[in-house]
């Protein structure tokens, strides 16, 4: 489980989030959405230890100021938002640097193989062998996903939950592929791991997370599940826009349909 | 983007398409090693007299006792105390400066990044002018005390010291900047340059000539007491880097990701700049300055076995050595018997390959 107390971040003089809660549990996917600037990637950044902060970070109830880079790669793995690429290494070599902690969860002598089954599942068969760079940006995102895979393969390891942090997963992919990656997603809480994801797409959201924590201005505007959060009067304000909240009556599920800009 | 341009050739041997290219990797590092211990036997072998290291070698190898005992002699004088010297000082200075290449460019994950670039060598160069311009005046007393190390260890401190106030300048909140240092990096060069001017202003007519042909850099002075001196530094150097090649792999997705992936970062940047500090400031003492084998040597590299540096690093030091024996028979046999400053050889061939790079990279190149 992670859990966030009061967190503050500030960078320079500017505080970007400030005295935020937050918690998400092993066996959901926890979102967190918010117009650009209110801070969601800030706050991402601090529940992996990459930006310093104000307050605590518990990482399966350890304090996560105190924990190695290689204790904390073992617990959880982060796609960041782009990754760029000084070097012309093959898809296969960016994916396998996704074993270097060498807790994949898989029997050992498995992790060979790890590259191409964590491609197969991003929908990228026959990639491994072309050059990163030469690949479009939807595809370089969906081959650092499986990156991210092979470090955290198993979602549970020596019983322990594993969580994946993940900034804007599907930004910049085609409607067949934001499915399959949230599949992904899906999967990995259902065999018992957890997931942190940035979205933009509310109505993705509404499909795939379990909660959904609204930041706006750096604070905390709301917190809970889809048909909790997803409500005209609070999307509206949050997001500065006329929207409409309805709900799918197969399926019972929250959908945002935006009217026009405020 | 020039897709083409930033890939480079792929060819057939070993880069199958499933992308790992490690098979080819070994391939390529055994065929240096051979390379390399040919560039060795030629360097033994060829110079401006006609010793004949194979002679001596029999001569040791069976105890035979030569039929002209003078001649013998000679022989085993330059062999063992003017070209093993040499040839051995030639294969731990290349090798330095290749790995020293790699692992820069690994750290600030950029192709063009050459310990040159960060101050390091303009900082030995100003340590190694001042021993030498001011080594009979102010700082008479060091030069007695230290004998021939002065100028080595004046060399090595300069580097050493250079990179400590770039870190220091750079590194805030345990966090080290890669653009600060690489910009502070280019001031403190310019800085320690423009002092070196001002010593050279000061030197007279025979210190001149040494700072001249110092500054281009050559490995004519090697002898063992200064293998004995540099030697073990640069050796330590070399031995630390196979260990750094995983983090430098991950580096090449960003100091942050690398963090995710279980890197401690700040040590593997703080053990890579010492190492090649203490690699260039121990090379640049007994040399000079040779350039772009630090450029030239990985990215050639990167172009054959890719950037994974696991191979790379091991690679770099044997293709670095060759390159600087060969250099260096080069530059003792076009002019025979006088000799070429070696640092001119490097650079006729090194400059031209490196605007090479720069045409081919030109638009993706981001400092």
């Amino acid at each position: 489980m992670i859990e966030a107390r009061d967190i503050s971040v500030a960078i320079g003089n500017k505080r970007i989030v400030s005295h935020v809660n937050f918690a998400a549990r092993p066996g959901e996917v926890t979102a967190i959405v918010g117009p650009n600037g209110s801070g969601k990637t800030t706050l991402l950044k601090a529940l992996t230890g990459e930006l310093s902060y104000a307050g605590t970070v518990l990482l399966n109830s350890r304090d996560l100021s105190g924990m190695k880079p290689a204790e904390a790669a073992t617990l959880r793995a982060v796609l960041p938002q782009s990754t760029s690429l000084s070097f012309a290494f093959t898809v296969r070599e960016i994916v396998r640097l996704g074993l270097i902690s060498g807790r994949s969860g898989v029997l050992p002598g498995e992790d060979a193989r790890l590259p191409e089954r964590a491609l197969a599942r991003v929908d990228l068969d026959g990639f491994a062998g072309r050059f990163y760079q030469e690949l479009s940006g939807g595809e370089q995102q969906r081959v650092q996903l499986a990156r991210v895979l092979c470090q955290v393969w198993a979602p549970v390891l020596e019983g322990r939950p594993r969580f994946l942090f993940l900034d804007e997963p599907v930004s910049s992919l085609d409607v067949k592929h934001q499915l399959i990656i949230l599949n992904i997603a899906r999967d990995f809480v259902r065999r018992g791991g957890g997931v942190v994801a940035i979205l933009h797409d509310l109505n993705l959201t509404a499909m795939y997370a379990d909660q959904i924590f609204v930041l706006h201005h750096g604070q905390l505007a709301a917190a809970g599940s889809p048909a909790d959060v997803l409500k005209d009067e609070l999307i509206e304000k949050v997001f500065d826009c006329r929207l409409k909240v309805g709900v799918l009556p197969s399926a019972n599920m929250p959908f945002v349909l935006p009217q026009s800009a405020a | 983007m020039a897709e083409q341009s930033i890939v480079g050739p792929v060819g057939k041997v070993g880069m199958s398409a499933n992308g790992d290219r490690s098979a080819r990797a070994r391939v390529v590092i055994l065929l240096l090693s051979l390379a390399l211990a040919l560039s060795i036997f030629l360097s033994l072998t060829s110079g401006a007299s006609d010793a004949s290291a194979i002679r001596v070698i029999r001569d040791w190898l069976t105890e035979a006792v030569p039929i002209d005992a003078a001649l013998a002699a000679r022989d085993r004088l330059i062999v063992y105390d003017i070209r093993m010297p040499r040839v051995l000082l030639g294969v731990l200075i290349g090798a330095a400066l290749a790995v020293s290449g790699a692992v820069m460019q690994g750290l600030f994950r950029n192709p063009l990044a050459d310990p040159g670039l960060i101050g390091v060598s303009a900082g030995s160069s100003l340590g190694a002018v001042a021993v030498i311009v001011l080594g009979t005046t102010w700082l008479a007393p060091v030069t007695l005390a230290l004998g021939t190390l002065a100028l080595p260890l004046a060399a090595f401190f300069g580097g050493l010291a250079v990179t400590l106030l770039l870190y220091a300048i750079a590194t805030r909140h345990g966090r080290t900047s890669v653009a600060t240092m690489l910009l502070a990096g280019l001031a403190i060069a310019a800085l320690a340059m423009a002092l070196t001017g001002i010593l050279i202003f000061m030197a007279d007519d025979r210190q001149l000539r040494d700072l001249t042909f110092w500054q281009l850099g050559s490995l004519g002075g090697a002898t063992w007491p200064k293998i004995g001196t540099v030697g073990p530094v640069i050796v330590l150097a070399l031995a630390a880097m196979p260990f750094l090649s995983r983090g430098l792999n991950a580096l090449a997705l960003g100091e942050a990701t690398a963090g995710h992936l279980g890197i401690p970062v700040q040590r593997l940047k703080y053990t890579a700049i010492v190492g090649v500090s203490a690699a260039v400031g121990a090379s640049v003492a007994v040399s000079g300055g040779i350039g772009f084998i630090g450029i030239v040597v990985p990215h050639l590299l990167r172009l054959a076995i890719g950037p994974e540096n696991r191979y790379l690093l091991p690679a770099s030091a044997l293709l670095g050595a060759s390159l600087l024996l060969l250099a260096d028979a080069v530059a003792r046999t076009i002019v025979a018997p006088a000799e070429l400053p070696i640092g001119i050889v490097t650079a006729v061939a090194g400059a031209p390959f490196f605007l090479w790079i720069l045409l081919r990279k030109r638009g993706i190149v981001d400092l």
